[in-house]
């Protein structure tokens, strides 16, 4: 049963101009979330508008489907796409997620959404080339939908409680796929628990996006000495949210194909580098465990790559997408 | 903010404070607490609130704050 109230306009115009005068887009337009496509989306995933996907507790914020359902529609989502969308919800809104530091930070940490598993070929979701940027109905909405519930839910609007000093692009969306058809490596979500066949999704704070470019660099050992000169510089240092933080790297073909070369695993590179992280006893790297390095294979060919996604205060969240039951 | 909230809400007597770089979001925060008008005691610049403060600063800072600090604490209710 929908509970959300009802507006009627006499024409688009007349919806966007009143949408952005009350403040419920990112500033760009959005699609009318009329009661047909929220009812068509719900349905897609097999939610209740009144079940609850997570709460902001220090915002006095409940999170239903009928929430996400709306914001999904606003994004530019189909409707097949709901069930990823109610998965990264409840990801954001996870305990350890810590979506009120990570939203309302003056650093202007971005939530990075990462699918893995089926989902990716059956909505498209881009794993390579431009994986990063624009020009991928998935991606782009996908992304975009968590940062609608973000703004119009959980109350994280600029100059309100979203206080960044400089904030990012990252935050209109920020969605990408692991491309495992192009790797041999074990995927993010089964090295998190899920099976193969299950579709994921991980949510994953992003403080700063840096890129770790290496032409040179011919051998595992040479990238992974590369990655080291940045891994150990611009971690945010709390360890208040314990010792399963994570930090992400995202290594692109020409740098993979190294460690493919050689038959390195995700846990090779993790030996090679939790030792190395350490200098006079102290790990100049803040992480709790070496498998808090979540490792993930995208991007297209031609740079010698990987980009690190520092964190900001939270942990990633690795949520399985289920079709029936978003 | 909401922690001093939800502190006094388990009774124990508090006192924000809030650096002006971030007081419309303490704001927002005391109204959908349900306490619009909830005191705090504002720091301001030069002290950048994310910066490493000097010894003296810190000094400096806490001779400004303590006063109304100590005045909320001890107003009558």
């Amino acid at each position: 049963m929908a509970s959300a109230e009802q507006h009627e306009y006499g024409s688009y115009d007349e919806l966007i101009e009143d949408y952005y005068a009350r403040g419920w887009t990112d500033g760009l337009p959005v699609v009318p979330p009329t009661p047909e496509k929220v009812s068509a989306f719900l349905a897609a995933a097999g939610l209740e508008a009144g079940e609850v996907l997570g709460e902001v507790p220090t915002r006095e914020v409940t999170v239903t489907a009928e929430h996400a359902a709306i914001n999904a529609v606003m994004a530019g989502c189909r409707p097949e796409y709901m069930p990823a969308v109610a998965a990264a919800v409840r990801a954001h809104l996870h305990e350890k997620g810590n979506c009120h530091s990570t939203t309302g930070t003056l650093s202007g940490a971005a939530q990075a959404v990462i699918l893995n598993g089926p989902v990716r070929l059956e909505l498209g979701v881009e794993c390579g080339s431009a994986c990063f940027g624009p020009g991928f109905r998935a991606n782009a909405t996908i992304g975009r939908a968590l940062r609608l519930v973000v703004r119009n839910v959980c109350r994280g609007i600029p100059g309100v409680l979203d206080r960044a000093s400089f904030s990012t692009t990252m935050r209109y969306s920020f969605c990408f796929g692991e491309d495992e058809e192009n790797s041999g490596w074990v995927p993010l979500h089964v090295e998190r628990g899920l099976a193969p066949e299950d579709s994921a999704v991980t949510v994953a704070s992003v403080m700063n996006l840096t890129p770790v470019t290496d032409f040179t660099a011919r051998t595992p050992e040479a990238v992974c000495d590369s990655l080291l000169k940045f891994l150990t510089r611009g971690v945010a240092t709390d360890r208040w949210l314990g010792e399963d933080n994570n930090v992400v790297l995202v290594m692109g073909p020409d740098h993979r194909r190294y460690f493919d070369a050689e038959g390195w695993s995700k846990d090779d590179i993790r030996g090679y580098l939790w030792p190395r992280f350490f200098k006079d006893g102290r790990n100049r790297v803040h992480l709790g465990k070496p498998e808090g390095l979540l490792i993930v294979a995208a991007g297209g060919p031609g740079m010698g790559e990987t980009w690190i996604l520092f964190p900001h205060l939270a942990w990633a969240i690795t949520q399985r997408i289920d079709p029936a039951r978003g | 903010m909401r922690d001093a909230v939800e502190l006094e809400w388990a009774g124990v007597p508090s006192v924000p404070i809030i650096h002006k770089a971030v007081q419309g979001s303490a704001e927002s925060m005391a109204k959908l607490s349900g306490v619009p008008d909830y005191p705090f005691v504002l720091a301001d610049y030069p002290y950048i609130p994310t910066a490493i403060w000097s010894d003296q600063e810190i000094q400096t800072l806490a001779d400004e704050v303590v006063p109304g600090i100590l005045s909320l604490l001890t107003r009558g209710t």
